[in-house]
């Protein structure tokens, strides 16, 4: 089998994804709300959210095996929400893969064309090429429990494929691997999408897997998306305090505002004092976050410098990561996680002894919920 | 059954062509005998009326009634076929029968003191049978128990536990039993005899089968049974005995033309084939061993067959009043059910406590004692109707839905049941304290 | 395996009110056009062969008797009557105690077979289902053989001690026949459950420190429980219902006999019977929705992906020894009514001794020449009532487990119901509902064979629908979506992937229809029309009714039985190797 004929699946132009003001609920369970969104064609993307937010609904809603109150789903400028599931023409790979135990592997990827009505002929071809596309040639007279894990995602994924699918849905497709496997798998995953160059909605809970994986994402809380950005936008610049926390650690700090005009400032009860500029606008009861690795703990008498905020505390934990040091800090009512990068040769502060925090001035945010 | 109905077309057809009148095709009976009686009669039939195929339909005699009843809106049966006369009277009462005139001779108006035939020509009898006692010799040995020669005989102590009856309103032929038993002694004396009796029983059975079935295995040693039930069971091989008491009856057993026959050429070949000397001598079968009804027919019975022409025992029977039995026939099932069957435990302990009592007494007379029992048993033999009461229309129509509004069934039902299970306690306790005086 | 009264929250398909908005687009609708139609035809059937007949002859409860006018006075009298409420008692008495006989002889089969490495359990298995398999009449018959007052065992044991045991006699007769016929039912449910409980549930209570008889109690037990009420509550409804055996074992005060004995009695139209067929419908009913009742969200499938059922120990030397006696003890004493009816099929006189006289081939030359008619017979009636209960089960499961069609679980529950309607009753209604009804040359309905089978087939849907439902349960919804996905439509991906993943259910309803059907014999006593129309238990009740002896009966019985069995082993073999397929390699 070349590479040419693997690569058959390419020839579907990639399409866009538009959900506009998508309701759904169950009962007194409003499980997604007005949600809308814009995905590009050819774009990588993610729902991402803790478990019970609405990301498979969803999900499911775009393959057509849920159905909105209200509001369209357009693939590609067309409004699929009155087409049935085998209609849509939209490939999805489910989390527990779904194989179908009395087929072979073969049989299993042959299956979606079959439905087509794909020319016998044509099949073989295909399906032999589908599975060296997720490099399992050899395997297809195998069953789908003769298969570990891995080799049975990769059915589902070839099964899905082989059909050329317009858009390609992903339901937790790593959940079910260990964890050497699944970073070797999703960079698989990422590859295969450039190249097929397959508009792709990835599912997950994990954020390293959306940053990693993909070009853009939606972060969803309680059925409603709380922001759409790539990795690094919803990283720098959180719209609120869940996006903050649920990407990466975020100190989130509680205090209230003093003063006004150019001496307007947060205060946190028991010491931390950061000034707010003028133009910047807070919501009341924001809250003030910043990054442990966007501030630092510094010796006695050393200066913290113009652009940060310090604040005296003592060590109330310790925890060595290797490449860094993340330290909890308790300056009164806060209690900071501060990320130390470490150097071999670099002596440790213990717990219990007291330090100053040093707090990138700039990066601090003001959010609320 | 599509197939084979064309068939039966066609061959109706083109035997009609070929002999105008002559019976052919398919004639459907419903019966309650068994195929011990059926196959041969069958066989014997269908070779001698070539081009007719005998369809047998076994039903008990209730459901048979009822399966009649319950299809006579498009009526496929033509014959019904069974022991009880009164399941025919009922039959006959219901417009589900037709009449016919016989033309078989040789067959007298009276077997005993039954009239063989429906004085109106709806059904006919075609073979005799009279009520008796079956009992198994090898448990009767094993348990050291003498021969009975009368009914009453089964009421002694000796057989406590060791009798087995069908339930009359289950067995047309127990019923007429009890009701030749009520006829003889009249209804308070033989309601006596018959609780007496029934104080013995080990079990009531729902069907007439179990009886002989019970005594063939010896789960019990004596059985009131219809005689060709021992015979059969003898022939068989089983070590079972079988007298007449004097106190009985022979009745026949009949057949009868359904009202609107399909076939009624056929039924009436059937009914001829059944009276004559050739149907009547099938009757002499092993798995059969039924009177038959003509009396020349026995100079070729087997050797020791009974022949109630003749035996002077089975001629001096009672006189069997049908019209009688007929209108207080509910009444006697549902009074023996309520006062016997369903209440069969209470019954039994208090004859039981009535025999050691009477035991007790024999070793140790005590006059008091003497005068309880004597309660006791009154109290057994009580009954809640007398018996103008129980041939009274009021009470037959609690129990057929006439249009005389009286007590329903289920009152009549839960006051007689009462009736009886309080006096059954109460002969109980007079008994015991009678054993107390005695000692 | 379930009692399928359960309603289970399929993953991806919560239950959802149907008060949906107006939808805009046809998808939103609750169902396709097919699945409506589908419905309506399964609707359709059951009403005109399961209601319509059932409220014929029901009705009669609610009239006058002789008169035509609506009164509740029967259900007034029904518990005035003293009669009644001690049938009642004794009815509900006897199930319950059948229940508690039947696990005694379930419990330590299903354990030791799905607990142990143990050699002899496919033999158990198939063997333990035998006893669905006794025709009427035979079963109560060959036991009097053994356990009677003068049985094999009371003479021996009068004969060597001096004593018997009064093992037949009365309700507790009736508890020990009923305790050994209907075991199975515990045995079938129990064993699957026991198997589907994943070896992780056990390993962690045993890392937990539990083990034995603690860790069979807290862990094992509770997981198998929908198993074992759904066999239960079968077992109780079995019990309450039947009538054929209290009747020859001469116990009269139960429900059921006492409903047979009016609804059969001459001449006379009492409506008490049928009063007491609306009785038994009912506590049947209440029976099955309590068990569903008890078993809703304690229902959980717990075998995971790879996962396997329990771990099977490898029996210790005594423990061996012990659980070989056990097993051969419990079969003994279940297989006895088999064996009696063998050696009675075989016996010249078998009368008041402990074996019979002298043996003889007669019995089986004498019936040799009409059995095969009644084979033919029932081997179509059964297989007909079979494969429709089936198509029927499967039709309603899917309906039930996967749409959200209106009035889905009515089906259901109509379909279950006719476990609660008495044979007696149906066939009474049949004849009452399609007499009337002529076909094109005046032939009634009701007499031709087919009604049979329909009557067959409506009495066994329940056995087969629970069966259906099982299997349907067991495949992830997400098999068939990922079928969809790939362009399959509804219908196609029933045919390709529904319907293969659950042969192996399907084929057990489908045995377990056959089975039963073929020795039914109280609704077809009524619908036989002619001889050569009859199955073999029309054959054998005739062939019973002979005051000269059970020879021929009982031959036919061997008959019967032998023919079910194979019929049951072959199909065994079937949906084993249709399991081992997917699995293998493993």
């Amino acid at each position: 089998m070349t590479a040419a004929t693997a690569n058959r699946a390419i020839a579907v132009p990639a399409v866009g994804v538009r959900i506009e003001q998508v309701n759904l609920s169950y009962g007194d369970n409003h499980v997604l709300k007005s949600i809308d969104l814009d995905i590009r064609p050819g774009e990588f993307f993610a729902f991402l959210g803790p478990s019970g937010c609405g990301k498979t609904t969803l999900l499911r809603l775009i393959a057509g095996f849920n159905h909105a109150d209200s509001g369209r789903v357009l693939v590609g400028e067309k409004d699929i929400s009155a087409l049935p599931p085998w209609k849509r023409d939209i490939g999805m790979v489910f989390q527990s893969y779904a194989l179908w135990p009395h087929m072979t592997v073969a049989r299993n990827v042959a299956f979606g064309l079959e439905e087509k009505r794909v020319p016998r002929a044509e099949i073989g071809p295909r399906v032999a090429a589908a599975l060296e596309l997720v490099g399992l040639t050899g395997l297809d007279q195998r069953r789908p429990a003769q298969l570990s894990g891995g080799q049975q995602q990769r059915v589902a994924l070839a099964r899905t494929i082989a059909v050329e699918p317009k858009l390609l849905l992903l339901d937790e497709p790593l959940s079910n691997l260990d964890a050497k496997l699944r970073v070797q798998v999703r960079r698989e995953l990422r590859e295969l999408q450039q190249r097929l160059g397959l508009t792709t909605i990835f599912v997950t809970h994990d954020q390293e897997e959306a940053n990693t994986v993909c070009d853009r994402i939606a972060v969803m809380n309680q059925g409603v998306i709380q922001q759409v950005g790539t990795p690094k936008d919803l990283y720098e610049q959180p719209a609120n305090l869940f996006v903050a926390n649920f990407l990466g650690t975020a100190n989130i700090v509680e205090g209230r505002v003093i003063g006004d005009g150019a001496s307007r400032a947060y205060e946190v009860a028991g010491g931390l004092k950061i000034p707010i500029a003028v133009d910047r606008k807070l919501a009341p009861g924001a809250r003030m976050v910043f990054r442990p690795q966007d501030c630092t703990i510094i010796g006695a008498g050393e200066s913290a410098g113009p652009d940060r905020t310090e604040a005296a505390g003592t060590v109330s934990y310790r925890e060595f990561l290797g490449a860094s040091v993340r330290y909890g800090v308790r300056a009164g009512a806060a209690n900071i996680a501060v990320d130390c990068p470490f150097h071999a040769g670099d002596t440790l502060h213990e717990v219990g002894t007291a330090v100053t925090v040093a707090i990138a001035t700039s990066s601090v945010r003001f959010l609320s919920d | 059954m599509h197939r084979l109905l064309m068939l039966s077309l066609c061959a109706a057809l083109v035997s009609t062509a070929a002999f105008a009148q002559a019976p052919a095709g398919k004639v459907t009976v419903v019966t309650s005998f068994a195929k011990d009686v059926t196959d041969p009669v069958k066989k014997a039939f269908e070779t001698a009326t070539p081009g007719v195929t005998l369809e047998v339909q076994n039903r008990n005699t209730n459901a048979g009634v009822k399966y009649l009843e319950e299809t006579k809106s498009s009526n496929q049966v033509d014959l019904f076929w069974a022991s009880a006369p009164d399941a025919f009277e009922v039959l006959k009462g219901k417009g589900l029968l037709q009449k016919y005139a016989p033309k078989a001779s040789g067959i007298p108006e009276k077997i005993g003191q039954f009239p063989i035939n429906d004085p109106a020509g709806f059904y006919f009898g075609f073979a005799a049978s009279g009520y008796g006692i079956m009992w198994n010799e090898r448990y009767v040995k094993a348990n050291k128990l003498p021969d009975p020669r009368e009914w009453q005989d089964l009421a002694k102590p000796v057989y406590y536990d060791h009798v087995s009856i069908a339930a009359p309103s289950r067995s047309g032929t127990t019923h007429l039993t009890v009701e030749a038993v009520l006829q003889g002694e009249g209804w308070a004396k033989g309601w006596g005899t018959i609780k007496a009796m029934a104080g013995n029983f080990r079990n009531i059975t729902e069907r007439s089968f179990g009886v002989p079935e019970a005594v063939n295995s010896g789960q019990v040693g004596y059985g009131i049974v219809i005689d060709f039930f021992a015979f059969s069971a003898q022939a068989s091989g089983f070590p079972v005995k079988f007298i007449y008491p004097t106190v009985t009856t022979i009745v026949p057993a009949n057949v009868g033309i359904v009202a609107n026959a399909p076939n009624k050429a056929a039924a009436e070949a059937f009914v001829e084939f059944l009276l004559s000397p050739a149907g009547q001598q099938v009757l002499f079968e092993p798995g059969i061993r039924r009177l038959p009804v003509n009396p020349d027919v026995y100079a070729k019975a087997p050797a020791d067959y009974p022949n109630p022409f003749k035996d002077p025992r089975l001629n001096a029977m009672i006189k069997f009043d049908v019209a009688k039995s007929e209108a207080r026939n509910d009444v006697v099932d549902v009074l023996f059910d309520q006062l016997i069957s369903f209440q069969l435990d209470s019954l039994k302990a208090a004859t039981k406590a009535i025999h050691e009592a009477e035991a007790a007494l024999a070793k140790k007379d005590n006059a008091q004692a003497r005068a309880l029992v004597a309660q006791a048993r009154e109290l057994i033999a009580a009954m809640p109707v007398d018996e103008a009461a129980a041939s009274a229309k009021e009470t037959a129509s609690a129990f057929t839905g006439g249009k005389q509004k009286g007590a329903r069934q289920a009152e009549l039902e839960q006051q007689w049941a009462v009736f009886a299970k309080e006096r059954y306690a109460q002969a109980q306790a007079k008994a015991e304290e009678a054993t107390k005086l005695a000692k | 395996m379930g009692p399928g009264l359960r309603r289970d929250d399929v993953v991806g398909a919560p239950p959802m009110s149907l008060a949906l908005p107006a939808p805009r687009a046809r998808a939103r609708l609750s169902a396709t056009p097919g699945q409506i139609a589908l419905a309506l035809g399964i609707a359709v059937f059951l009403a005109l062969f399961l209601v319509w007949p059932s409220a014929t002859v029901i009705y009669v409860a609610f009239t006058e008797k002789g008169g035509g006018a609506f009164t509740l006075v029967n259900f007034v009298d029904f518990f005035r009557t003293d009669l009644f409420l001690r049938s009642f008692w004794n009815s509900f008495y006897v199930s319950a105690m059948a229940v508690v006989g039947a696990s005694i002889l379930a419990l330590p089969l299903a354990y030791i077979t799905s607990r142990f490495a143990f050699r002899g359990t496919v033999l158990i298995q198939t063997l333990g289902f035998l006893p669905l398999i006794m025709p009427p009449f035979v079963g109560a018959v060959a036991m009097q053989l053994f356990f009677g007052r003068n049985g094999s065992v009371n003479l021996l044991l009068d004969d060597w001690f001096g004593f018997k045991i009064p093992f037949m006699e009365g309700l507790n007769g009736v508890i020990f026949v009923q305790s050994i016929h209907y075991f199975p039912f515990i045995l079938i449910n129990l064993s699957a459950a026991l198997r589907n409980i994943d070896a992780s549930m056990e390993e962690a209570a045993q890392n937990l420190g539990s083990s034995g008889f603690r860790l069979f109690r807290r862990i094992v037990f509770p997981l198998a429980m929908p198993g074992y009420i759904a066999g239960a509550s079968l077992v109780f409804v079995k019990v309450f219902d039947d009538l054929a055996t209290p009747l020859l074992l001469n116990v009269k005060d139960m429900l059921a006999p006492q409903a047979y004995l009016r609804v059969t009695s001459i001449g006379i139209a009492d409506p008490m019977g049928y009063v007491i067929a609306v009785v038994l419908i009912v506590a049947s009913v209440a029976a099955m929705a309590l068990s569903a009742l008890a078993t809703r969200g304690i229902d959980y499938s717990t075998v995971q992906r790879g996962g396997g059922g329990l771990s099977r120990r490898v029996l210790r030397p005594y423990e061996s020894v012990l659980a070989y006696l056990t097993v051969t003890l419990i079969l003994l004493l279940v297989l006895a009514p088999h064996a009696g009816l063998l050696l009675l099929s075989f016996s010249t006189i078998w009368s008041f001794s402990p074996l019979p006289d002298g043996y003889t081939m007669a019995h089986y030359a004498r019936i040799f020449g009409e059995s095969s008619l009644y084979i033919k017979n029932t081997l179509i009636y059964a297989s007909l009532a079979g494969l429709i209960d089936v198509v029927l089960g499967t039709a309603i499961a899917y309906l039930v487990l996967r749409t959200r069609l209106v009035g889905r679980d009515v089906l259901d529950w109509a379909a279950s119901a006719a476990l609660a309607v008495p044979g007696i009753v149906l066939g009474i209604g049949y004849l009452r509902a399609f007499y009337g009804v002529k076909l094109w040359d005046g032939t009634p309905l009701a007499s031709l064979w087919i009604v049979i089978v329909l009557a067959l087939a409506i009495r066994r849907l329940p056995y087969a629908l629970r069966a259906c439902y099982a299997a349907l349960q067991q495949i992830s919804v997400s098999l068939e979506e990922a079928a969809e996905n790939l362009g399959a439509t509804k219908l196609r991906t029933v045919r390709r992937i529904v319907t293969p993943l659950m042969m192996g259910g399907m084929l057990a309803g489908f045995v377990t229809s056959f089975a039963t059907a073929a020795v039914e014999l109280s609704a077809t006593l009524m619908l036989v029309q002619s001889n050569s129309d009859a199955p073999l238990a029309y054959g054998l009740y005739v062939l019973m009714q002979s005051a000269a002896g059970r020879g021929p009966g009982a031959a036919l019985g061997v008959i019967a039985v032998l023919l079910v069995a194979v019929c049951t082993v072959l199909s065994h073999f079937v949906i084993e190797r249709g399991r081992a397929m997917p699995q293998s390699g493993h």
